[in-house]
């Protein structure tokens, strides 16, 4: 397989991973049996990308620009340029990515920018798959650009997981089997961390299993169970996100088909879980394994983000990247 | 009953102990009266009401919001006991205190010892109802998470629970360092990163100010560099509040845009430029601790009463949780208790037990005395 063949894979997977995810959003894992039964595809008619993927877009272009001299500064510049403008708020986005937009707003630089008070959210995880595609084989250079890009709007926590999404990819655009992903992810972060000790537990209960619907409900539980914070209303943590989607990549196999949807059926912040999986599970099984009911997802909509990005198809962006890298 | 032997003390000495006395009330009533001062204690307040009070509460909510109108519901005792809702101190003086009672029992105050209190109160159920980075951490500890992790595997880590609680820390442990060290080591049981520092600067401000006794306006003689050296802990340094986080930049920040003003109140505009806007919750140290700072700068360099810091920091709404408890615990251990209203010191010296039932009814000043004691008349233990 090319690599434009899992590029392709990877963006267009996240891309479907977060318009499959995006009405489960915030929902529990109850409520999306309730009232979608088993999760198998697309939840809606019209299914459409969200802020994972416009953030992804834009850090494409980023690294098209700028390739691997890519820099913080020049990160930030960008998002005051193109995002710091933008008036009536940031349709779809979380608390980090305006805590950023109001930091950059006040003067700030990275890493101080990303210095707030979500810093720590899954933001950077929901983007920094194009660092794996743009780094293909080389998972410590990808989480050296998904920290580079991280900096101006994350920290600690929430620039691990971002590493750990990057290195992930990284080796599965290389042809990585499931295990070389997951221990490129582990790898890619401290092991004492936050996100270092979800993946490990992502991994203990996920890994293996394969089989039937019933036994994937027994991990589902038991990483939900594991993997969020009760006491905590909101569902952006980066750690548990990252732990969920590779959760769900795992049990998976890997395979794309399976993995989204059960991104999706856990719920949370189902949309970015959802892409993560899905950038994962896309690189790894390339283009070719996005059922062709799912893959015909269209442009990026420029909802959140605007004209920047407005009309970008990912399979473009996909090899663009690759063509940046050679 | 406090000082033990008053007349066999020469007259300095009985002095300086007077003083140290009423630095320590003051961190602590002042930390109370700031508690009480916030509209949320009364939110605090109305759990000692039945459920549903309050769920009839947040259906008024509801109704403001459907009936568009302006009249904004508040805690409401219709036919119950309304003691609960009158003005007084909530979580943060309960917090103080149980820290406090903690604190003056342990033998030798260890970091392993400061765990263990917390992992057996976690598993017994008896930690009183916290913040979220509280919450987190006793159920990080239920599932066998070991300390520091449940403070940095915490999603409010940087929140100021830790900070309030090393007002007793401070008060009850006479040397700064010593007070750094042992607030720390509480501190990352529920907190990190700034959740620590700011903990460990409110332990030491406190501490010092206790161990200056009347003369504690040495200590921030100097204005920002001394506060800043508190932060920090580098003594010797001349600009130390710590650059590199959010929290020495918010302290900078507050400081400096306050820098002008000539009373608390007249600061509080100023601040509230610096108050985080788009978060859903208001208790970050490095938003509350901020305007304590700021705040205490100015009541020392104008001389304002310290009460007047109090309910300024009450009018910026988002962080009145906390920023006024803090900011009256910084003022009270730099002023002493004797300079706050009499009004005040009687509404707030007694729980009401919202928070850990078993101290509804104590008396904060009546309870550092008993924790203190020791300290005060040995020197040692802490």
């Amino acid at each position: 397989m090319n690599l434009p063949e899992r590029a392709r894979g990877c963006l267009v997977g996240l891309a479907v991973g977060d318009a499959m995810g995006a009405p489960a959003e915030n929902m529990t894992a109850g409520a999306i049996a309730e009232r979608w039964g088993e999760v198998t595809g697309f939840l809606t008619d019209t299914p459409a990308g969200t802020d994972d993927t416009e953030y992804a877009a834009f850090s494409a272009l980023l690294l098209i620009d700028h390739g691997s001299q890519l820099t913080s500064a020049a990160v930030a510049d960008a998002w005051i340029e193109h995002l710091a403008g933008r008036t009536g708020g940031f349709p779809g986005a979380g608390f980090s990515e305006l805590g950023t937009i109001e930091n950059l707003r006040a003067g700030l630089r990275p890493p101080a920018s990303g210095d707030h008070l979500h810093s720590w959210s899954d933001g950077l995880a929901m983007r920094a798959a194009v660092h794996g595609v743009f780094a293909a084989g080389d998972p410590v250079e990808a989480a050296r650009l998904a920290a580079v890009d991280g900096a101006v709007s994350h920290a600690g926590e929430g620039i691990y997981a971002g590493q750990a999404v990057a290195a992930g990819v990284a080796v599965a655009m290389s042809g990585g089997v499931l295990d070389d992903v997951v221990a490129a992810a582990i790898a890619s972060v401290p092991g004492d961390s936050w996100t270092g000790m979800a993946l490990a537990t992502a991994r203990e209960h996920a890994h293996g299993n394969t089989g039937e619907s019933q036994a994937w409900s027994v991990i589902a539980e038991k990483l939900l169970d594991t993997l969020v914070t009760p006491r905590y209303p909101w569902t952006d943590l980066g750690p548990e996100a990252v732990g969920l989607a590779f959760g769900a990549f795992i049990a998976a196999g890997g395979e794309f088909s399976v993995a989204v949807p059960r991104a999706v059926s856990m719920g949370r912040d189902a949309d970015t879980t959802a892409a993560i999986a899905g950038a994962l599970a896309g690189a790894m099984g390339g283009y070719s394994a996005i059922p062709p009911a799912w893959v015909d997802i269209g442009p990026v909509t420029g909802r959140c983000l605007g004209d920047v990005v407005a009309g970008l198809h990912l399979a473009d962006l996909a090899d663009h990247l690759v063509g940046a890298t050679s | 009953m406090t000082d033990p032997s008053p007349n066999v003390l020469p007259p300095e000495a009985s002095s300086a102990r007077a003083a140290g006395r009423d630095v320590r009330h003051g961190a602590l009533i002042g930390l109370a009266i700031g508690d009480a001062a916030g509209w949320p204690a009364r939110q605090h307040r109305s759990r000692l009401l039945p459920p549903w009070t309050r769920r009839l509460r947040r259906e008024l909510d509801t109704f403001a919001e459907t009936q568009d109108v302006t009249s904004l519901p508040v805690p409401f005792a219709l036919n119950q006991d309304p003691t609960p809702l009158r003005l007084g101190p909530s979580d943060d003086a309960e917090w103080a205190a149980w820290t406090l009672t903690w604190l003056s029992t342990m033998g030798d105050v260890t970091r392993e010892a400061v765990h263990e209190v917390w992992r057996v109160a976690a598993t017994s159920g008896t930690v009183p109802r916290g913040r979220i980075s509280v919450a987190t951490a006793v159920d990080g500890l239920q599932g066998g998470v070991e300390p520091p992790h449940t403070g940095r595997h915490n999603p409010h880590h940087f929140d100021d629970a830790a900070a309030v609680r090393a007002v007793a820390v401070g008060a009850a442990v006479g040397d700064p360092d010593r007070a750094a060290e042992v607030a720390g080591w509480d501190a990352e049981v529920t907190n990190a990163g700034d959740g620590v520092d700011a903990a460990r600067f409110v332990a030491r401000f406190v501490a010092a100010a206790v161990a200056g006794g009347t003369s504690w306006h040495q200590m921030t003689d100097g204005g920002l560099d001394r506060l800043g050296s508190a932060m920090s802990g580098q003594e010797d340094a001349d600009s130390a509040v710590p650059e590199g986080t959010l929290l020495g930049r918010t302290v900078r920040r507050a400081v400096e845009a306050t820098a002008e003003a000539a009373s608390p109140a007249e600061a509080i505009p100023l601040l509230d430029e610096v108050v985080d806007r788009v978060y859903s919750y208001g208790t970050a140290a490095a938003q509350t601790a901020a305007i304590a700072v700021a705040l205490t700068d100015i009541t020392l360099r104008h001389g304002t009463p310290p009460i007047d810091a109090i309910t300024a920091a009450a009018c910026l709404p988002s962080l009145a949780d906390s920023a006024p408890a803090l900011t009256g615990a910084l003022v009270g251990a730099a002023r002493g208790a004797g300079e706050f209203p009499v009004s005040w010191v009687g509404r707030c010296r007694v729980l009401a037990g919202c928070c850990a039932p078993d101290l509804a009814g104590v008396d904060i000043m009546d309870l550092l005395d008993r924790a203190t004691g020791p300290v005060v008349k040995e020197g040692k233990h802490l």
